[in-house]
């Protein structure tokens, strides 16, 4: 059937996909990949959750790297193959159909990447672990992960088109290995693989989109027109600038934000399976992630709270008190606060000194303290009221829950678990 | 069918003016684009094939203004351009598959149709199936004129196509363009003159952005008439024949040196008269010209032959 207005989109689209994953680089920054989530995978006792979490890891951070220089170079492809002039001398080569296809294409085949790094971090979890398989955390590691991949590609297709050299896109991977890395006030703003600023992230990589689709047929044409390239450099700085002040904005009221079921069962699932309490990396005040796991070899207390709930203000206040009593020993407090909005635990930071560290993991909770069992964090810790706090060894097991122990015996037992 | 352009101008930004005030009317059939580099014969086509905004002017292509009506000419036209490559890693079959695609021609069969007459018209059924990026720089050539004809196209654009085919290869090509041209444009630029000499009925000449004639060969070859001379001389006499006459070519022949010179008589001995070709035609307008735009002042022109 001849639709004579409008090119094959589907056919362009499955050539693309054999352009994107044509050459022998491809598959080897796959095997790469993959041989890097098998080693991560490989402990005994990794749970499928850890497994899942540690290849979205790679694939954020790794894959998004090879994302933005894959997405320069097929950004680049027509003109440094001298293509262009043939496409867009074509009846309605339609150019912004045509990137938006080839993009397409390209994001199909990070897809592929990031399945193989997933399927070998499955595979070796199931072959070495021998912890139960599940499939919902790597579902969700591809979903969570296939967003921030495509910004990265994105972003190198994008300044790619406009410095008409892949090499440009060098700088968004630089930005990409740079900012992730980082954990510096400026995160809150730019660091778009957190998950939390999908939203971000989808109106950024839409507009880059849109950007470059309105930009591939124009530039470079006529010669040099650097003052061009620069105008559109500026005009995605601009799109960035205005994401990054939404993102400020949208992290004090996280309305936005959806409550993420995948992640809570994952949380769940995970924390029956392992005998060392669940890991986290949540965001603090200023968006930076802070894992558990930077702690190792650290003995923890660790307290859930909610703003709203009633005893948790009590629950700080003895959290602070053991860590001004046992900073020397090394004892690390940490504080999640539990609630839908991450400014929610502002208040508490400005009296809770440097000693504790405040997290957020997002949920919500009544005054009564009942927890609605909706954030990944305190699900993995089967947190039922607010507030709650537990006790670790140096080797991650949880020794108390404090709610367990007489008032009058916490300082006694922290000391015991310091000493172990 | 024609191409007409009327007063069209070019400026690079940074100021090289490429075409200033082109005046053209080209009809079906062959027609070449001749001129030295940086004529701006590669400007004018890449404003034919909307690639490239004209400064100011027009130019119309089949009816429909290349400013304004862009998807109207694109879908009469054939593009090859001057330089180009291709996708390395797909076979000649997928490249020609991927433009075809372009073209909107979305049924697979006569996709198909179309890809393999192309192929076989530029001589390259046989290698359908090898990747590009194997292919010889003639190869690249001629899969570039295949995907130009691709789609049957009313207006055939071609920048420089012989350049990079071996001789034989450069004859088959003459003899596609002037079986294609019929009722079509086909427009091609060259800097080989004899390029144009066997197949274009029609030429203009370019220098420096301008158009310095337009018209039929043999209107171009009138006023050479019984004015070209072949003339037998030695060695040392070059220097003297160059200051007698307009010299428009140097041969070497088994016998010693020929120069082809234009003159209104012939005083020197060994000369006689010969068939005047597009090659003096060309050489003496590219001079006269060369004559009247470098000269720095009016005092020290020469009087003006073409006047």
């Amino acid at each position: 059937m001849r639709r004579p207005d409008c090119i094959g989109l589907g056919a362009i689209f499955a050539r693309e996909c054999r352009l994107a994953v044509g050459g022998a680089s491809f598959w080897s920054l796959g095997a790469a990949g993959a041989l890097l989530a098998a080693w991560r995978a490989a402990g005994r006792e990794v749970t499928c959750g850890v497994a899942a979490y540690r290849a979205s890891e790679i694939i954020v951070l790794g894959v998004g790297v090879v994302a933005v220089l894959l997405a320069g170079a097929a950004a680049a492809r027509d003109r440094r193959q001298a293509v262009a002039q043939l496409v867009l001398a074509k009846p309605r080569g339609s150019a912004p159909a045509l990137v938006l296809v080839r993009f397409a294409a390209l994001w199909l085949s990070l897809a592929v990447l990031a399945a193989m790094v997933l399927a070998a971090s499955a595979l070796t979890q199931i072959a070495v672990a021998g912890t139960p398989w599940r499939v919902y955390p790597y579902a969700h590691a591809l979903a969570y992960t296939m967003l921030p991949i495509g910004l990265a590609a994105a972003l190198g297709f994008s300044l790619s088109t406009i410095f008409a050299t892949p090499l440009a896109s060098a700088v968004a991977a630089l930005y990409w290995i740079v900012i992730p890395l980082t954990r510096a006030h400026i995160a809150i703003a730019f660091d778009l693989t957190l998950s939390q600023h999908w939203p971000l992230t989808a109106l950024f990589l839409g507009f880059l989109i849109a950007l470059t689709g309105a930009l591939y047929a124009r530039p470079v044409r006529d010669g040099g027109a650097t003052t061009a390239r620069l105008a559109w450099a500026a005009a995605l700085l601009l799109g960035a600038t205005v994401v990054a002040a939404y993102g400020i904005a949208a992290s004090g009221d996280d309305a936005l934000l959806g409550p993420d079921p995948v992640l809570a069962a994952i949380a769940a699932q995970s924390s029956h399976r392992d005998p060392r309490a669940p890991g986290f990396w949540l965001p603090d005040a200023h968006g930076r992630r802070v894992a558990l796991s930077d702690y190792a070899g650290r003995p923890v207390a660790l307290t859930f709270w909610g703003p709203a709930a009633a005893n948790s203000v009590h629950a700080l206040s003895l959290l602070r008190g053991l860590a001004a009593e046992f900073r020397s020993s090394g004892l690390v407090c940490i504080a999640v606060c539990v609630d839908r909005d991450s400014a929610a635990m502002r208040p508490f930071l400005r009296d809770g000194g440097s000693d504790v560290v405040m997290l957020w993991d997002r949920g919500r909770h009544f005054g009564d303290g009942t927890y609605l069992g909706d954030s990944p964090a305190a699900v993995g810790y089967e947190v039922t009221h607010l507030p709650a706090t537990f006790i670790l060894d140096r080797d991650r097991s949880i020794q108390y829950v404090l709610s367990e122990i007489p008032p009058d015996r916490v300082r006694e037992k922290v000391a015991q678990v310091i000493d172990r | 069918m024609q191409v007409e352009i009327s007063g069209l101008r070019k400026v690079y930004p940074g100021g090289v003016t490429a075409l200033q005030g082109l005046d053209l009317t080209i009809p079906p059939g062959v027609f070449g684009l001749l001129g030295p580099n940086g004529s701006g014969k590669t400007t004018l086509m890449r404003i034919l094939a909307t690639l490239l905004e004209p400064t100011s002017g027009e130019a119309r292509v089949g009816g429909h203004d290349v400013r304004k009506e862009k998807g109207a000419v694109r879908e009469l036209l054939g593009y090859m351009p001057e330089e180009f490559g291709f996708y390395p890693n797909l076979t000649a079959y997928e490249m020609l598959d991927y433009l075809a695609l372009l073209c909107r021609i979305n049924d697979r069969s006569e996709r198909r149709s179309q890809i393999e007459q192309a192929l076989h018209r530029v001589n390259l059924d046989a290698v359908a199936n090898r990747r590009v990026g194997t292919f010889s720089s003639g190869m690249k050539r001629r899969l570039g004129i295949a995907q130009a004809i691709l789609n049957n196209p009313r207006v055939l654009i071609m920048d420089e196509p012989t350049s990079g085919l071996d001789p034989e290869e450069r004859v088959r090509l003459r003899n596609l363009l002037a079986e294609l041209a019929g009722d079509r444009v086909v427009i091609l630029s060259t800097h080989i003159v004899n390029d144009v000499a066997s197949i274009g009925q029609r030429l203009a000449i370019l220098r420096q952005g301008r158009c310095l004639f337009t018209g039929r060969l043999a209107e171009l070859l009138a006023p050479l008439n019984n004015r070209t001379w072949i003339i037998d001389i030695e060695e040392d006499e070059l220097g003297r024949v160059r200051h007698d006459f307009e010299v428009t070519g140097v041969f070497r022949s088994a016998t010693g040196m020929q120069v082809r010179a234009l003159a209104d008589s012939m005083s020197h001995p060994r000369g006689y008269a010969a068939e005047p070709t597009l090659d003096d035609a060309y050489v003496t307008l590219m001079n006269h010209d060369a004559g009247e735009s470098d000269t720095p002042s009016e005092e020290e022109a020469p009087p003006s032959e073409t006047a």
